[in-house]
Parts: C-alpha cells; sequence; structure tokens
C-alpha cells in the first residue's frame, strides 16, 4: 500500500527542501479553528509535518507566486489553480524554471468557512473540466469520487446554472440584480488580492492622477470597479473561484468573470492556462480578427 | 423582581421610536448578509444575530462620508454640511460592539472632536444585547468587557425566555425606555457565557521588544493585505479625503480606509516607505496592542469581537498573534514582573 497524499507532499516538500532545490514549499495545514485549512510556507524541513491536504484546501496557492517572483519556490496545486502557472508564466510575471509544482489530482473541495464543519461542495467543482492539473512537476493522486466526471478536455460551457438564469432576465432585470449586490460591497478589495490575475503595480482603483474611480464606497462607484475589473479579466480568468470564496459580504463574482469566460471562448476559442502554449487573444493580434463578425 | 419586556414589546418599543422619527440601525439580512441597518419597521431586526459580518461602526463613523459640498450659484459659493440631525437608536450591540463604540470615542471625540462623529455620537443612543452564547473567535474577556456588561451601553437587555431583562445603564436609556411596556416580573438572570481567556496584560511592552522579530514577515507570507480585517473591525478608523469636482459643484469625500491598502503609504513622488510585507501586516496590529494604547494611555484597540478572525480569508488569527507575542516576549525579555 502506497503511501497517501498527505504524507507523499511532506515527503515531496522535505525532499525538495534538505536538497535546497527551493527555498519555500507553499502548502496547506490546519486552520486555527481545527475544521478548514490555510497556506503555510514551509523554509525548512521539520516544518513540512504540519502540511495537509484534504477538501478544505480550498485557496489558490499559485498566486503566492507573484510575492516569489525570483525566489525558488514550490506549491501545491489543484487542477484549477495550476493554470494560475500557464496564466502568469505567459504573461512574464513569473518564471517557469523557478516554480516547482506539486500537482494534486482534486476530486473536489468543499465551501470551507472558518469555524463551521465543512460539509457543503463548492459549486465550481461541479462544472470543474479538469481531473489533473494542467502543469505540474511532481504529481500526487488524491483518491475520491468527482463530483461529475472530468475528461482534462476543455468541456463547452454549459452546466452554469446561475449564469444561464442570469441570461434569462431582461437587461433592466440583470442591471437590478447587479445593483443590488454592488451596493453592499465595501471596496475591501479582497477580491482583486487574492486574484493570480490581478496584479498590477498600481490599480486603476488607487491612481491617483488621473483618478479613474472615486474613493467613495457607494452604488455607482462600487459598480465601476466591479465591471471593470471583470473586462481587465476577460480571457485571464483561471476560474479558481477565490474572488467569489474571499468577498465578506457574498457577492456572486464568479457570475461575471464565467460570463466573459464564455464570451471570449465563443470569440476566440480560448480559455486561458490550460496549457503554456496557445497565446492569450489579447497577446496576439490575427490579421482575420479584422473580418470577425461583430 | 426585574424589569421584563416581552419580545413582542420589544417590537413595538422600537416601532413607536420608528414613528417618532428615530432612525433605527440594528442587524439585519442584507442579501443573506447579516449587517447593520436602517430598519423601516423593528420586524426587519435579526432580534437573535450572534454578530453582524461587519460592525455597528458603520452607523457612527459611516464608510463614506460627504464631509460637505460646495456649489458656486450666481458667482457666489454655496456650502452645505454633511450633518446628521436626527436621532437615532443603535440596537443589538453586545458588549464587544458597545466597547468598541467606546474605542473609536477615545481618537475621534479626543480634542480637537471629529465634527460629524461627535454629532451622530451624540444623537445616537445605544441599546445593547447581553450574549447568550459565545462563538468559537470570541474574546471579549480578554479585552475589559464580557459577555453581560451594560458599560458603554444607554440600555442593556438580557434575553431570557419569552423576552428580555431591562436595564437602564444612562438617563438617556431611561428616557428612551419611557415609550417601553415594561414590567416587573420575578425571572432568573441567566448565567452568562465565558469565553476564551487570552494573555493581554503585557502586550505592548512585549511589542516594543518584538518589533523586529522575523515572526511578521512570517505571518505575512499568506496576508493579502486585502482591507476585510480593517473594514469588519469595530475599531479601526483610518480614514482617506479626496476631493470630487464636477461642473459647478465640489464635494469633499472621506472614505475607510486601511493600513494594509495598496498605497496607504505612498508619498509624494511615488515612493511608498512602508511596502515590506511584514511590516504592513504589524502595523495593524502595532496600532491595536502599541500605538493606541501608548497614544491615549491605556486601553487596547481591539474589542474581541473575532470579526476578523472569521473573515479572514487566509485565517491570520489574531488570537494567535496575541498568544505568540507572549510566548515569543517573555522567551526573549522576561515577564512584566521580572522587569518590574
Amino acid at each position: 500500500m502506497a503511501e497517501g497524499p498527505v504524507e507523499q507532499i511532506r515527503a515531496k516538500a522535505r525532499e525538495l527542501l534538505s536538497a535546497r532545490q527551493v527555498e519555500c514549499v507553499i502548502g496547506y495545514e490546519r486552520a486555527s479553528d481545527g475544521l478548514t485549512a490555510r497556506p503555510l510556507f514551509a523554509y525548512t524541513p521539520e516544518e513540512t509535518d504540519r502540511f495537509i491536504l484534504d477538501n478544505t484546501c480550498v485557496h489558490n496557492l499559485a498566486r503566492y507566486l507573484l510575492d516569489r517572483r525570483t525566489k525558488p519556490t514550490a506549491v501545491v496545486v489543484k487542477p484549477c489553480d495550476s493554470r494560475t502557472i500557464n496564466l502568469l508564466v505567459q504573461e512574464k510575471q513569473i518564471q517557469r524554471d523557478k516554480v516547482f509544482a506539486i500537482g494534486v489530482s482534486c476530486p473536489g473541495v468543499v465551501e470551507a468557512r472558518w469555524g463551521e464543519s465543512p460539509e457543503k461542495p463548492q459549486p465550481r467543482c461541479q462544472t470543474c473540466p479538469l481531473e489533473l492539473p494542467v502543469v505540474y512537476d511532481h504529481l500526487i493522486t488524491v483518491p475520491g469520487e468527482r463530483p461529475s466526471p472530468g475528461s482534462g478536455q476543455r468541456q463547452p460551457r454549459t452546466g452554469f446554472p446561475e449564469m444561464e438564469r442570469l441570461q434569462a432576465m431582461s437587461a433592466q432585470e440583470r442591471r437590478e440584480f447587479w445593483q443590488k449586490q454592488f451596493k453592499r460591497c465595501v471596496r475591501c478589495y479582497a477580491c482583486r488580492q487574492v486574484c493570480p490575475g490581478c496584479y498590477c503595480p498600481i490599480c486603476f482603483v488607487d491612481q491617483l492622477d488621473p483618478t479613474w474611480v472615486g474613493i467613495r464606497i457607494a452604488p455607482a462607484e462600487n459598480q465601476v470597479w466591479h465591471l471593470i475589473r471583470a473586462f481587465h479579466l476577460a480571457g485571464r480568468c483561471i476560474e479558481c473561484g477565490e474572488c467569489q470564496r474571499v468577498c465578506p459580504v457574498g457577492i456572486p463574482l464568479m457570475l461575471l468573470n464565467d460570463k466573459l469566460t464564455a464570451e471570449v471562448e465563443g470569440l476566440f476559442d480560448f480559455r486561458p492556462g490550460l496549457d503554456p502554449e496557445t497565446l492569450p487573444p489579447f497577446a496576439t493580434f490575427k490579421k482575420e480578427e479584422l473580418e470577425a463578425e461583430r | 423582581m426585574s424589569r421584563f419586556l416581552s419580545r413582542q414589546g420589544l417590537l413595538s418599543w422600537l416601532d413607536g421610536l420608528i414613528q417618532q422619527g428615530a432612525v433605527v440601525v440594528a442587524p439585519t439580512a442584507v442579501e443573506g448578509v447579516s449587517l447593520y441597518r436602517p430598519v423601516p419597521k423593528a420586524a426587519e431586526i435579526d432580534l437573535d444575530c450572534p454578530a453582524t459580518v461587519l460592525s455597528p461602526k458603520e452607523w457612527l463613523f459611516p464608510m463614506s462620508h460627504t464631509l460637505f459640498t460646495v456649489e458656486r450659484k450666481d458667482g457666489a459659493l454655496e456650502l452645505k454640511e454633511g450633518a446628521f440631525d436626527g436621532r437615532a437608536v443603535l440596537f443589538g450591540l453586545h458588549p464587544c460592539d458597545a466597547l468598541g463604540v467606546h474605542l473609536m470615542d477615545v481618537p475621534l471625540l479626543a480634542d480637537p472632536a471629529d465634527g460629524l462623529y461627535r454629532e451622530r455620537r451624540e444623537r445616537t443612543a445605544l441599546v445593547g444585547l447581553a450574549c447568550t452564547q459565545c462563538r468559537p473567535e470570541c474574546f471579549c474577556t480578554s479585552m475589559g468587557t464580557s459577555p453581560a456588561d451594560p458599560t458603554h451601553l444607554d440600555v442593556m437587555l438580557t434575553p431570557v425566555e419569552g423576552g428580555y431583562l431591562v436595564a437602564s445603564a444612562s438617563d438617556k436609556g431611561e428616557a428612551l425606555l419611557a415609550s417601553a411596556a415594561v414590567e416587573e416580573r420575578d425571572v432568573a438572570v441567566p448565567e452568562p457565557p465565558n469565553p476564551q481567556r487570552l494573555p493581554t496584560e503585557d502586550l505592548p511592552r512585549l511589542f516594543r521588544a518584538l518589533f523586529s522579530h522575523p515572526y511578521w514577515g512570517r505571518v505575512a507570507d499568506r496576508c493579502l493585505h486585502c482591507n476585510i480585517c480593517s473594514y469588519v473591525c469595530p475599531t479601526c478608523y483610518c480614514f482617506d479625503i479626496r476631493d470630487y469636482a464636477r461642473g459647478n459643484t465640489a464635494e469633499r469625500v472621506r472614505s475607510w480606509e486601511s493600513c494594509q491598502a495598496a498605497g496607504f503609504t505612498r508619498i509624494a513622488g511615488g515612493y511608498d516607505p512602508r511596502t515590506n510585507k511584514g511590516a504592513k501586516l504589524r502595523q495593524r496590529f502595532a496600532h491595536k496592542f502599541l500605538y493606541f494604547p501608548e497614544a491615549f494611555g491605556g486601553p487596547l484597540s481591539c474589542t474581541g469581537c473575532g470579526r476578523c478572525v472569521r473573515s479572514c480569508p487566509v485565517n491570520i488569527d489574531i488570537r494567535e498573534i496575541i498568544a505568540e507575542l507572549n510566548r515569543l516576549g517573555v522567551a526573549s525579555v522576561g515577564s512584566g514582573e521580572k522587569q518590574g
């Protein structure tokens, strides 16, 4: 009987740190509630005994590579998170050779809220097309039934019931839906801070000259914030769902991202981060695009 | 015999206050999220809310506040202040949140007082609710209050079978209760719950000693530097002010800001003296456990409400930080007794 995935992660992390192949291994450890998980940065072999892996490991740890751009780092990635690495390498934010990706297969994660027994599966996992990470240097297989069969291939964007419900609304109804959501936004920017695609040195909301959006935390400004952010992620969102998870007031941000992902896929037949070769539509130009139907 | 108000009596009392023109601000479900909001009728109040996601500071120190507007009219300038001239009842504060209001008073009412805050504060009565149970993140007794503590409140309600025990804690509270159908009844006072206790007595000194400890960098590794902790906090009061002009009008807006925000310390010329992750994270705790008690002679700027613990997306846990400051601090500088 082979060792379980937790022992395998610990062993791999210990090996990488002992051999000084990386300076740091980013994985998960048990959170302070004893129920959920939190990120752990291990710098010494001794610390690797704290690593865990289970269905409460929701965080996209690959986002932290942006904080360690030039430092050799190993990171535990689930299939959804692994797309971050392709995205950030393609966008020249990180160097592939500085990253050691410990890929883990994923039977789906739960909606883990601090202090509450995690039970409810993440809705995103129901529509996830990936069974295995799209990029890894070492693969650890986690036993378990997937919520829906993933083939590793790109799936048509169906089975997003919430998005379809919104599509069926009139423009006015949709406007009202979003106004209600944005109204309670507190502009904490957790959605931006957790997002692997949000790495501008100065975000447009923080720019003073020119001022694109005011600092007022109010419906109009909140709406501008969310819509512009969503557009900046069009064709770049790797669908980890972290923005929606971290929102303290429960704004369903992935609905916006899903819609734009579907639009970009329809126009350019592209979904970001799935492979390192295909150039993203906003990083390339094809002459025939001029002829594309409007 | 104790003063008792039935659950229905409470709702009628609050509805009466609303009818008399008071703004009643209370925990209510906003699209499923528990927040303090002005309610049109008492039935919309979530009476059994254990803790709102954001604290009641939202009412006294609004997220965004127009300080004034200026309009050019026929060659003359007209100035309007963003004043609150009504009367409000902030309802449902647990003792930690009452302490939170007090800890906002300390800096904002200190001379020179923040005029807009003072105005709201003076025009708002605080009605508290004793806690019948603790949540895992609660640690109020470590911060100088407790689940049934009426300090800083005008009225304190203690939930009992069928209603509430009523205690007025100020003249303002007694006047407010005049319209409540309070009866005398023989009701046993329930035993308050007992939250976890953390060693907080020596925090400023320990913090000073550990100011440059590598610990801060390690905790900050996983910090996203979002503003959640500052915004859910009942005592964080940093803000930013900007002017906006459009056509003939201009306004000065004050909005919440966080020491964790990008650009919080950016200065003219674009230089940011505090970009280090550890220093940035430390700032929030240093303000609470070192600068605030040093500047205002005493209290730590934390209420033990645990909101930041619950809402942090990466589990930066202020309780662990307190415990670790004690562990590392005692190891490096010894206990308070030894130092005298």
